[in-house]
């Protein structure tokens, strides 16, 4: 198994600048700088057909495409806010590939010619953030990075910011206003980021994932074709799945798109823990849909568009994996809490929303749900969903919903017996 | 024959009690729903109810009623929360006893009671203040305003419960 | 003619401004979309939801450029799959909207019972119940009942104060940052934010002292519930009791249009009294603000101590008089003093005032004296040649105008204008401030000229002869409508120009607003600095047109009024040079404000003083006459931009005072002149008929009222559910010479005159907007706004004298002694002490006298 990614499983040392380079690391940049123009490396990145890695799944090439040409200051953002509950590979990648990230935020800046590229991490990412900016120092001794890189008289420089602590600031334009000191809360779009007045001090702005970035240096060295060769050609490359929950071994898994559910689950880690039954998988973390462990699921391929047609969403590829035992009214009660606590509270139907559902999960789980309470679950987040200022307020309404439609008798349960259900210590 | 049945009449009704009282030496008790003079109320703790909110006086009809208020504040409290009746009058010449007043009233703090004695030699005398309408504080609790502890009285309106 | 766009609303057409707000475009036809954080006056943010609209386009075809059509011949609409918000979306050509659909209705209902799931329902308390858009929107659009537990409703704090003025309801806030971006975007002041997140996002003072920005009231008028409110009105009464009366601010030279909010209240006699103050749509003048002092500073015209009686001071006692007796008295006097009399008028006088000052004072002399007071800024010629042009929105100044203030500090002097000369250079207006010292205007802008006090003149010379060695000028105006520029031209020869970015700002702006001030000047270099001022604009032609012109922060609300009716501050100067043995002062404060004018005044033989108050001046009467606020009566101000505005009655009389226009005309009367006028009207009709400028001025032509863009203010409380509505007049503005193309323009070399330094250390007074004057310092609300006295010490002069700020020192300058505090913060340029006038009672050393400051040593 090839890794494009996470290349420290094969290499362990490749953090170090000089074994990143030993091992043909920053020769996508040199090659772009001096071989390619701007235009060329968009191109190539289009033609590959690489997909953001943060949850949406757009094209990058395209995204870059959109910049406009004749736009003075540009900027690259790269989206380290890694948030999402389950999801923790922009983690591996920073800590054990660092350079390869640099490297490709250095290629997207090259490729808007960008006058800066910023770092957003998590605010819990302090070590990481701070491990980074050494590694940031030795690409710019290595004048990979800052001023006349490699003597093209091209200068971008790179800077880590860390936010404060906000799952929202995941969201782009939250990402963008929590950078420029604002309030971490999603702005009106459009403008979108690449537009102008929409991006990082209103100009255009590409903002990526970290992993999204750290596939460009292969594409660039390898180019397109040999890109789209891996996984499907709708869904190229390959993709981290970060695999938690009730699972034997848990952990990071670089494979390429395509591959099956069970394969996923049962080949790479090894299946269920303690050999129980698989009963649902959150395949994007708290924030996708949750599917019944059926035999159609574990056979579908891992794509951005079968995943969709399961009619849930790839994601992140965060897999929470929960097992028979698993209340779906706690999980989904808990899911709801996370987006209660972290809604930014700018639009109404979030803001209030997630608190009224919250409080009625915290009513069935006091085993004092009623009827009415199950009415207002299936009325809120059809009151939510779909006029919310971002995407958060539908990321919300999923845990319901799914579990709703997959596992009503649990909820039945809880309203009709209310002796059922889990001991008060481990309610909300 | 006609003339003794109608004599009969006559003597039957002499013998019964007569119908008028001697008012005012003699009040008639009046019906429950009786809507005499107005009072207004207090909760049993002694705080008057009414906040204040010049509902009742522009529910009034007639344009009775006079509102004024004021901000409670923890060293001079009359009535719970933020608001209270500084002025209260309402002017009995020009009410009609409708009672939208106290259909108006969000704290049932204006009551219209069985009170009726309501003749006036002086004009002005027909407007009644809010010391004439505010009923006493119940047994044993204290006359407003009163000074209370910070935080304890910060809703005007009694929490409701949920009419499901 | 702006472009217009056609669109569709509700399957019908409609044309609209191009490029507006499909909110405000919607309204303009009447169909309502109903919002809670949209405000037209501020960016969209798109917060509430509410109002989320079906939205699509026509499908054009590219190559044609034609719309594509269904099979009926109807137009493609390609629809957005979701619901938009409208408040996001401005207009263009083919915008397609639905506002009634099953689909948009339910959206509205749902966003309202998520609003109102933690919105307390204490309305019955609630002072914004009764004009609440979230009540009126709950009831045209809101679910009957709601699904929502309401022991599940938060509990939050009901009465957190943010600073002494406005107070949180933190239940009734719905989160929808119109106070913070009022604010931030608008006033650009850091004082309010955002705290927490989710359903804990509140809202939070960032700035010590709390929510210090001279605009907070404001922010109590666009909340669209309850939840701010002022300590000034809070729980006064509901807002269908009050009676809205129309007014104009007596403060500054700005004259915001201001709506009274009357009561009847038992603890004002059962009198009408002014339950708050707000802000009356004008959007010519103040738009839909005013600042805190127009809103807290009403408390004036009831206060305890005003005077109620004619009073005549026998024997060293005041005894109280009848008017009859006051008027004899009076009138007498005047046959006695008829050759040595002189009159003032002070800046909150009416013109109607004014005017029967005038006759009075005609009656006594064919060439009376008529002094205007304060006597600080003088130029009344020049502005009735290159005031600011007629209609002049500074709303809609932008990136094609450039504005210059000069001698100015505008926060402090007319805190509107500094609101919109801010919000005009956010839209890129061009704004050069020139001051000797630091103002808060300086942070609009890159192009801050600070030069030496007595320097003010010589830059504005400066940008002239710039102007010229530009060729800048305009030739058309010059060769035919201008006296006098060979003259001015040789002055302009070889003057240095040692601020030439800031002039070429000017220089190459396409419209060019001067608003000077006197900051720093005497009366004779003010003279110099408005003729250098119009100089200015007259050689580049920047005169005659909108957004063109002159503005004076004239130091009063009827200043302007004054010198029109034909009052002078040089007249002042001379009356307190070669005194009159008689005095007639009306409205007016001078030994308050002027040591010399206190000394004169109390070796006058006789002096009649109309005032509401018992100030240093009344003090010095002989008779006092106890005159009405302007809250109590009619009468017009004419504010800064010449715009003469109606004032209506607002508060029940306070004991026998009266308005100052029947006391002089009934003095007349008894002079022999005419049988006084019956109404306020009758005066404005004989000022329209001797004053040429204010020809067509009736009271009913300044009482007109057009609909006014964007719709605010109306009484359907769409927006904001406050008093914007104005059912008083737009007032009416009168034209300049230079608007008169037949007129000729006059320019004459500006002298600059530099003053005499006394001494190392020199005073130059300030004026701030909250000090202790008379008509201030009755509103106790404001009185932890208003600093104790200090005065300002530059940061060199202060190491020398080992102050530091906030030291106790002791100032004396000639016959003034007073102990105050130091400020030390690098405002004050070297060799200069900032005295802030009338933050202590008594009046302020001369410009530039010679003060000496010592340390008090604890």
């Amino acid at each position: 198994m090839i890794h494009i990614l996470l290349r420290d499983l094969e290499i362990p040392d490749i953090w170090q600048f000089d074994t990143y380079t030993a091992n043909g690391g920053y020769d996508g940049l040199k090659k772009a700088v001096h071989d390619l123009s701007p235009a060329e490396t968009i191109q190539i990145v289009m033609d590959s057909n690489l997909r953001g890695r943060g949850g949406a799944g757009f094209s990058t090439g395209r995204k870059w495409s959109f910049i406009p040409k004749d736009a003075e200051t540009t900027y690259v953002v790269v989206n380290a806010d890694e948030s999402e509950p389950g999801t923790f590979k922009d983690r591996q990648l920073l800590e054990k590939n660092p350079h390869q990230v640099i490297e490709g935020a250095m290629l997207a800046a090259y490729a808007i010619q960008a006058a800066a590229v910023y770092v957003y991490c998590r605010g819990e990412f302090w070590d990481l953030a701070h491990a980074l900016e050494d590694r940031i120092e030795e690409a710019r001794q290595a004048n990979l990075v800052g001023d006349d890189i490699l003597g093209t008289g091209w200068d971008c420089d790179v800077h880590v910011h860390l936010g404060a602590g906000a799952y929202i600031c995941g969201e782009e334009s939250a990402l963008l206003n929590s950078l420029q000191g604002l309030l971490g809360q999603p702005r009106v779009r459009p403008p979108f980021p690449a537009q102008m007045g929409g991006g990082l001090y209103y100009q255009p702005t590409v903002v990526n994932n970290v992993e999204t970035l750290a596939n460009v240096p292969w594409i660039i060295v390898n180019g397109a074709d040999a890109y789209k060769k891996i996984g499907t050609p709708e869904s190229p490359g390959t993709k981290i799945f970060c695999v938690s929950g009730h699972v034997a071994k848990p952990g990071n898994y670089e494979i390429p798109l395509g591959l099956t559910f069970r394969e996923l689950i049962y080949d790479h880690a090894g299946g269920i823990l303690n050999g129980k039954r698989l009963k649902a998988i959150l395949p994007s973390g708290a924030s996708g849909p949750v599917l019944k462990a059926t035999d159609e699921v574990l056979d579908a391929p891992l794509t951005y568009e079968s995943v969709a047609a399961l009619g849930s969403t790839l994601g992140s590829a965060s897999f929470i994996l929960m097992d028979e035992d698993t209340d779906m009214v706690w999980a989904a009660a808990k899911m709801i809490h996370f987006f209660k606590d972290e809604s930014c509270g700018k639009c109404t139907p979030c803001r209030e929303g997630t608190y009224w559902l919250d409080k009625i999960y915290a009513r069935l789980l006091r085993g004092e749900g009623t009827a009415h309470d199950l009415e207002m679950l299936e009325k809120v987040p059809n009151q939510i969903a779909g006029v919310t200022l971002c995407a958060l307020g539908d990321f919300a309404v999923n845990p319901v919903l799914a579990t709703l439609e997959h596992f009503r008798d649990e909820y039945e349960q809880y309203i009709h017996q209310p002796e059922f259900g889990p001991e008060p210590a481990q309610a909300l | 024959m006609n003339l003794i049945n109608g004599f009969a009449t006559t003597i039957k009704h002499l013998l019964e009690r007569p119908v008028t009282v001697q008012y005012p030496e003699q009040e008639r008790a009046v019906r429950e729903r009786f809507k005499g003079r107005h009072a207004l109320k207090r909760y049993d703790n002694g705080l008057e109810k009414c906040i204040g909110c010049s509902l009742c006086a522009a529910a009034c009809p007639a344009d009775a009623i006079w509102v004024e208020a004021a901000e409670n504040t923890d060293e001079e409290r009359y009535s719970p929360g933020e608001r209270y009746a500084k002025t209260y009058e309402i002017n009995m010449l020009r009410c009609i006893f409708c009672g939208y007043c106290e259909d108006a009233c969000p704290t049932e703090a204006i009551v219209l009671e069985h009170k009726y004695r309501l003749s006036f030699h002086d004009r002005r005398d027909a407007i009644y203040t809010k010391e004439r309408l505010l009923d006493p504080p119940p047994a044993g609790a204290p006359d407003t305003p009163w000074v209370t502890e910070p935080g304890t009285f910060d809703r005007a309106i009694p929490i409701m419960q949920d009419p499901d | 003619m702006t472009k217009t766009a056609t669109i569709m609303i509700d399957d019908q057409t409609y044309q609209v401004p191009d490029g507006i707000n499909l909110v405000d475009a919607a309204k303009l036809h009447g169909i309502t979309i109903p919002v809670f954080c949209y405000h037209p006056k501020m960016e969209s943010v798109g917060m509430c939801r509410m109002c989320l609209v079906e939205l699509g386009s026509i499908s054009v075809n590219r190559d044609t450029g034609e719309p594509d059509l269904n099979d009926d011949g109807s137009p493609v609409v390609r629809w957005f799959p979701k619901l938009q918000t409208a408040c996001t979306q401005t207009v263009r050509d083919g915008t397609v909207v639905r506002t009634s659909t099953a689909q948009v209705l339910e959206a509205r209902d749902n966003i309202l019972e998520f609003i109102l799931t933690s919105h307390p329902l204490d309305c019955p308390i609630c002072d914004k119940g009764g004009e609440c858009p979230l009540q009126n929107l709950t009831m045209a659009y809101g679910p009957g009942r709601s699904n929502f537990i309401y022991d599940d409703k938060l509990h939050l704090d009901k009465h957190v104060p943010l600073g002494e003025l406005i107070y949180l309801d933190r239940e009734r806030c719905i989160q929808c940052a119109r106070c913070t971006r009022f604010c931030d975007e608008l006033v650009g002041d850091d004082v309010l934010a955002f705290h927490e997140r989710g359903r804990s996002l509140q809202i939070v003072t960032i700035s010590d002292p709390p929510f210090d920005t001279k605009f907070s009231g404001n922010t109590t008028d666009i909340c669209p519930v309850g939840a701010l409110t002022t300590a000034d009105f809070r729980f006064g009464a509901r807002p269908w009791e009050l009676d809205e009366v129309p007014t104009i601010c007596p403060h500054c030279p700005v004259g915001c249009n201001l709506s009274a909010s009357t009561r009847i209240d038992r603890d004002f006699g059962g009198k009408k009294m002014i339950k708050r103050i707000m802000p009356r749509q004008n959007e010519l003048v103040n738009e839909i603000w005013t600042c805190d002092k127009g809103r807290f500073g009403h408390h004036h015209s009831r206060a305890a101590d005003r005077l109620q009686h004619p009073m005549m001071r026998q024997g060293g006692e005041w005894v109280k008089i009848d008017w009859a007796t006051a008027y004899h008295q009076i009138a007498s006097k005047l046959k006695k003093y008829a050759d040595s009399a002189g009159f003032l008028a002070g800046p909150t006088l009416s013109n109607e005032d004014l005017w029967e000052l005038r006759q009075l004072a005609e009656l006594t002399g064919d060439t009376p004296r008529l002094g205007v007071w304060p006597a600080a800024m003088t130029g009344a010629g020049v502005v009735a040649q290159v005031g600011i042009g007629v209609n002049t929105r500074l709303q809609d100044v932008g990136p094609e105008t450039a504005i210059l203030v000069i001698a100015s500090d505008l926060e402090e002097e007319a805190p509107i204008w500094w609101l919109q000369i801010k919000q005009a250079a956010d839209r890129g207006a061009a704004v050069v401030v020139a001051n000797a010292r630091e103002t808060k205007l300086d942070r609009v802008t890159h192009t801050v000229v600070h030069y030496d006090y007595g320097d003010a003149v010589a830059v504005l010379n400066s940008f002239a002869a710039r102007a010229r060695s530009r060729r800048k000028t305009s030739k058309a105006l010059l060769d035919n409508r201008v006296d006098g520029y060979d003259d001015l031209a040789a002055g302009l020869k070889g003057t240095r120009v040692p601020f030439a970015d800031a002039a070429d700002v000017l220089l190459d702006a396409e419209n060019v607003i001067v608003f000077a001030g006197a900051e720093g000047l005497t009366l004779d270099q003010h003279r110099e600095l408005m003729q250098a001022a119009a100089n200015l604009l007259i050689i580049t032609g920047h005169v005659g047109r909108q957004n063109n012109g002159l503005v004076p922060v004239w130091p009063g609300a009827n200043v302007q009024g004054a010198l029109d009716i034909g009052f002078s501050p040089e007249t002042t100067a001379s009356l307190i040079d070669e005194p009159p043995a008689m005095w007639f002062i009306g409205g007016a404060d001078p030994a308050a404000d002027d040591s010399q004018a206190a000394h004169v005044l109390a070796n006058a033989e006789f002096v009649v003083v109309g005032a509401q108050f018992m100030t240093a001046t009344a003090a010095q009467a002989d008779i006092i006459l106890p005159r009405q606020s302007f809250a109590e009566r009619e009468g017009t101000y004419t504010n800064g931009m010449r715009r003469v505005q109606r004032f209506y009655a607002a508060q029940g009389p306070v004991g026998d005072a009266l308005p100052d226009w029947t006391i002089y005309a009934q003095i007349g009367a008894r002079l022999k002149g005419p049988k006084p006028p019956v109404s306020a009207a009758a005066v404005m009709r004989a000022i329209t008929q001797h004053v040429p400028r204010y020809a067509g001025m009736g009271y009913s032509s300044l009482a007109h009222v057009e609909a006014q863009f964007p719709d605010v203010g109306g009484d359907d409380l769409y927006y904001g559910g406050t008093a914007y509505a104005n059912h008083g007049g737009l007032g009416v503005q009168w034209a300049t010479d230079a608007e008169d193309d037949s007129a000729r323009l006059v320019v004459r070399p500006a002298q600059i005159e530099k003053p005499e330094k006394s001494g190392d250390l020199c005073i130059v007074p300030v004026r701030l907007l909250y000090d202790r004057g008379p008509l201030f310092e009755p509103s106790d609300i404001m009185h932890q706004r208003v600093p104790e006295p200090y005065l300002e010490l530059n940061s060199q002069d202060a190491a020398h004298l080992s102050i530091a700020d906030g030291d106790r020192v002791m100032v004396t300058a000639g016959e003034i002694q007073i102990e105050t505090a130091a400020r030390v913060n690098g405002h004050a340029p070297e060799g200069v002490v900032l005295w802030p006038r009338r933050l202590a009672h008594g009046p302020a050393p001369a410009l530039f006298s010679a003060c000496s400051v010592q340390k008090i040593e604890e």
